[in-house]
């Protein structure tokens, strides 16, 4: 305690007693104040108190010693029963958060009862004080005139007071204490929210933002002065909105009254955000079919905004103070006013910043998590896509979703499991999402590599490639065909495309122009990777992308050249429209050159249509060999060929086959009226392909089929022998009896034909069953013959696949490698391989890399045909 | 060796083509030059590839180095007769005017043989005057390998050999005493 020493020395012993006596009196006047719950009656004898001591020169004593009371009549009466409160809390959150919840109300009835008491005790404790000041001014008064002092008095002896007070209950404050108030708030907000909910719904028109566009948020008027709640705001909502935001300030005020102002701003800013990344996660959720941006900027005006808005003007942060001082200078508050809206305050523009990036990373966080899912709906899930694209336009964090899609894809897609049609699909679709979130492509190549490289491995990528470029339906895919995926279409819309941009180059050349494009240069993202070549280059281009997976195009030309072999040889009639337009857009992208042999094939069709035309009309004129014609009763009318010039088409697989001599006189009488036409050309009939449309009539029914030239074959043999052994049918027909046994499961299926064991359990019997055969029984036939007729359907291309082509083409070499490996003895890799390129020239010529031909050797070796000696290969001998 | 054979074969080109006797019976090469040459390859390239193809046991040859025109062969003594198992090679060299002049053919492996003279040089009817171009490599490299186990003794290169033929058992031990394998 501040005593001063020469003042004492100056004092008589009668001025000693006065002072005692003075201050006995005052601090008994002190106690009556502090302790008299409300009573300030005792503040009147306090002026003459006051006034002697100060007389003496003690007045700095007088000030502590009110000070040092009124600290501990706030620790023992106020601060004790404030913690008390939030005892229970603390009980409770210990016990677990499930007791807590019941008791809804309980954090708000707690808290605000006892900040009341608190403040009011400390409003009391405020009232002794200005008693003290008022007494040190009369004191002032008496002695000068001077009002400065006072003034000082007063403000020194309040925020001394305040300073104590926080000190005290921020060295007291309980670890709890910052979750009660959290869960208050977010509780309060909470309420705010549905309010507004149901606000929204009661009077919307009223609530409404108009000026917020979603397209163009930068020039969005921040329109949260509009919802001033005295001018906007009526009705039922409003009022207990008003009372209950008030609320919330009041316990604000009384928070920061009594020093809390940082821990009560973590704790609304904390559950503000909680409450917004619930909502993103509500709004957002697994729906991916419609935008969610819009309605989670107009929560955030709705709710957290409004909610600040009025905590501010509460708290006297109101935006007429700010207007003038800060608003114009921030450089935040870039939107322009308008007339009549309030200019919104400074931190209130800054929590809308804050606020709706945090919505953008929690949304964006969200997507980027589900991207996989979103990616396979992928042209129904396009709003989620342009909401993701918005959320990194702001947060920029795309490296993160470049990280996060490929281990997703790793993990889902790039397994053994998945067929390579839903890889093509789910790449297809990734090229066209991420195309939309960033056009320079530059995280779709780090996205598309892995999909890439694992593709490279699959044996059947080429296969599904083409089987969508061809046919929009996604031809024999597991039901994956997605129509918006077909790389038909996009195969229509580079053509379009080319066309334009042919278009462009023909007007570019211009300076002018020219001049525009440099102008409009942008550089790459900084994430763009140096080594893979400027943006220029990497337009993206579907079929460039898809084609790329395989290497080359020349591969991929080779198998739709299979596949249109196939396709065209299985065709009855001689429409090929479609397989035109898709050739056409075909050489569109890869050249005329490359397509030339497929053109020649559609050629041939159409060839074929018009020499088949021609026969036919030249049976009308003489019919020269009529006696025979009429024996058969066959016509050239039923029979269709294609010509083709086997020289531009895959190998075709050749099957012998004894045609009925009906037929056969058929067929060389079409090639003879063929050679009439075409002279010197001969025609070759490839006699197992083709379909037979044909008709089996018994006794009680008929039945039509439509079938291939060998099923066709077995059952005519029926037409003079009901019954054969499987060893002479296959003698009669020409085929081995291996291919005649499965190829015969076709009419026992039918039910055509019964199967029964004879005396040699390899020569089955088979007979025509004239009778109707029981549908049961034919049923279960049915389901026990689908497995060996889709079987069948395998191995009953006709058409060399690339694959019989590539083990052709190998075994072709393997002579190549042995004949010179016998005269030269040993040889090296590399002169291997340059004897190949040099020799092996002809069809098929040696095309293979120097890492092809070595796999190929050590397959070689594997089977004992070579030997590796000193790194020269050697016949095994 | 066979480098200068070959060189001697392209000195040789115009009397080869100015002196040829059989190009009044044969129809002559359609057009020489570049596009006589490029038909020659492709002929020699498509007797290559009938030659790996059809897989004749103990017959084969191979283009050595860049050159289509001189070929490493090589014959495996047929079973039954004194050469059995044994591996002979062969070096061929193709004139210009091939196929209406016959390829020069030679052994490379000592070979103890009565038509055959102790350079390899080999004496054989269809490698002279009996040649046609219906023959390729693949019918030389035949009829050699029956001419191992039937040798005409009536005009031997080898006298000493022909002289022997008649003892198996000795000929043997002289073929085996003399073979160098490669």
């Amino acid at each position: 305690m501040l005593w001063d020493p020469e003042a004492l020395d100056s004092l008589d012993d009668a001025a000693i007693g006065d002072v005692l006596q003075s201050w006995a009196s005052f601090c008994g006047c002190n106690d009556a104040l502090l302790c008299g719950r409300g009573d300030l009656s005792a503040g009147a004898d306090l002026v003459p108190l006051v006034a002697a001591l100060c007389g003496y020169g003690l007045c700095s004593l007088v000030q502590d010693h009110f000070l040092h009371s009124l600290e501990e009549a706030f620790k023992s009466n106020a601060v004790l029963k404030f913690w008390k409160h939030f005892d229970a809390f603390s009980d409770a959150s210990k016990l677990g958060t499930t007791d807590f919840q019941v008791q809804e109300n309980w954090t708000e009835e707690v808290l605000s009862k006892s900040l009341e008491e608190i403040c009011l005790e400390k409003h009391y404790q405020e009232k002794c004080l200005l008693m003290l000041v008022h007494a040190l001014q009369s004191y002032e008064e008496s002695i000068t005139d001077e009002k400065m002092k006072i003034q000082d008095y007063r403000s020194s002896l309040t925020s001394k007071y305040q300073l104590m007070v926080s000190s005290i209950l921020l060295t007291t404050v309980p670890v709890h204490f910052p979750e009660i108030l959290r869960s208050y708030f977010k509780e309060k907000l909470e309420e705010l929210s549905n309010m507004m909910a149901v606000g929204h719904e009661e009077d919307g028109c009223e609530f409404q933002f108009n000026n917020i566009g979603l397209g163009q948020p930068s020039q969005r008027p921040i329109g949260v002065g509009e919802m001033d709640i005295d001018t906007c705001y009526h009705g039922s909502t409003f009022v207990k909105n008003n009372t209950l935001v008030n609320n919330i300030g009041k316990v604000v005020c009384d928070l920061r009254n009594l020093g809390f102002t940082s821990m009560t701003e973590d704790a609304y800013a904390s559950s503000i955000l909680l409450l917004l990344k619930d909502k993103v996660h509500d709004l957002a959720g697994d729906d991916y079919r419609t935008p969610v941006l819009g309605s989670i900027k107009e929560w955030i005006q709705a709710v957290p905004l409004q909610f600040l808005h009025a905590l501010l003007v509460y708290l006297g942060d109101s935006p007429a103070q700010d207007n003038e001082s800060s608003g114009l200078k921030s450089p935040l508050a870039s939107s322009p006013s308008y007339p009549g809206i309030e200019m919104p305050s400074e931190g209130l523009v800054r929590w809308q910043l804050r606020l709706e990036y945090f919505a953008y990373e929690t949304l964006q966080d969200l997507r980027i998590g589900k991207l996989f899912e979103i990616i396979v709906d992928y042209p129904e899930s396009s709003p989620a896509i342009e909401d993701l694209k918005q959320c990194l336009e702001y947060t920029g964090q795309h490296s993160k979703l470049v990280d996060s899609f490929i281990s997703s894809l790793r993990y889902r897609l790039l397994t053994a499991g998945a067929s390579t049609n839903d890889i093509l699909h789910q790449y297809v679709s990734t090229i066209k999402a991420l195309r939309t979130i960033d056009p320079t492509g530059v995280f779709l190549e780090a996205v598309g590599e892995p999909i890439r490289d694992y593709l490279r491995g699959r044996k059947d990528t080429i296969k599904c490639i083409v089987t969508m470029l061809t046919d929009g339906s996604g031809g024999n895919s597991t039901g994956a065909g997605n129509s918006g995926d077909s790389l038909l279409e996009e195969l229509n819309r580079d053509a379009e495309n080319q066309e334009s941009a042919d278009y462009d180059d023909d007007t570019n050349l211009d300076d002018k122009q020219a001049w525009i494009n440099a102008e409009r240069w942008e550089p790459d993202p900084v994430e763009a990777d140096p080594s893979k070549g400027s943006r220029n280059r990497r337009k993206i281009d579907i079929l460039g992308m898809i084609v790329g997976i395989i290497g080359s195009k020349d591969q991929l030309v080779n198998e739709y050249r299979v596949m249109l072999a196939e396709k065209l040889l299985n065709k009855s009639d001689y429409d090929i429209d479609s397989e035109i337009r898709t050739l056409e857009l075909l050489k569109i992208h890869f050249g005329e050159g490359s397509m030339q042999k497929c053109e020649i094939m559609l050629n041939d069709l159409i060839d074929s249509k018009r020499t088949n035309a021609n026969i036919k009309a030249s049976i009308l004129q003489p019919p020269a060999p009529g006696s025979e014609q009429e024996e058969t009763c066959l016509s050239l009318d039923h029979l269709d060929s294609t010509i083709i010039s086997s020289n531009f088409w895959p190998t075709i697989q050749a099957e012998s086959l004894n045609i009925p001599t009906a037929v056969e006189q058929l067929l060389s009488d079409y090639a003879r009226r063929f050679h009439e036409i075409k002279t010197p050309r001969k025609l070759l009939w490839k006699k197992n392909l083709g379909t037979v449309k044909l008709e089996l009539q018994f006794e009680d029914r008929s039945m039509q089929f439509t079938v291939s030239p060998m099923h066709a074959v077995i059952i005519m043999q029926f037409q003079e022998q009901t019954s054969w052994t499987s060893k002479n049918l296959a003698a009669a027909i020409g085929v081995p009896t291996d291919t005649l046994n499965k190829r015969i499961n076709f009419w026992i299926s039918k039910g055509v034909l019964a199967e029964s064991v004879g005396s040699d359990s390899d020569n089955h019997i088979f007979t025509i069953v004239s009778d109707m055969v029981d549908p049961n029984k034919t049923g279960i036939n049915n389901t026990r013959c689908e497995g060996i007729l889709a079987m069948d359907e395998e191995c009953e291309r006709s058409v060399a696949s690339v694959e019989e082509q590539l083990r052709k083409e190998m075994t072709v070499y393997e002579k190549f490698i042995v004949g010179m490996l016998t005269n030269f003895g040993s040889m090296t890799l590399d002169r291997i391989h340059n004897t190949l390129k040099m020799f092996c020239v002809a069809e098929p010529s040696y095309d293979k890399s120097l890492q092809q031909l070595q796999s190929f050797l050590s397959g070689l070796i594997s089977e004992e045909k070579l030997e590796m000696r000193e790194g020269l290969y050697v016949l095994k001998k | 060796m066979t480098r200068r054979e070959n060189q001697d074969v392209q000195d040789n080109i115009p009397p080869a083509v100015d002196t040829a006797p059989s190009a009044a019976k044969q129809p002559a090469p359609a057009a020489k030059g570049l596009d006589g040459q490029s038909v020659l390859k492709s002929r020699l390239q498509s007797e290559l590839m009938s030659l790996m193809m059809c897989g004749d046991p103990g017959i084969s040859a191979f283009p050595e180095g860049d050159n289509i025109f001189c070929w490493k062969g090589t014959i495996t003594g047929s079973k039954d007769t004194v050469y059995e198992g044994m591996i002979y090679k062969l070096s061929f060299s193709f004139p210009t005017d091939y196929p209406f002049k016959p390829p020069k053919v030679k052994f490379d492996t000592t070979c103890f043989h009565p038509n055959v003279d102790i350079y390899g040089n080999i004496c054989l009817d269809i490698l002279q005057d009996k040649w046609s171009s219906a023959y390729d490599v693949r019918t030389v490299l035949l009829s050699i390998q029956s001419l191992l186990g039937e040798p005409n003794n009536e005009s031997p290169l080898n006298t000493q050999a022909a002289a022997l033929w008649v003892n198996q058992e000795e000929f043997r031990k002289m073929v085996e005493k003399l073979y160098k394998p490669a």
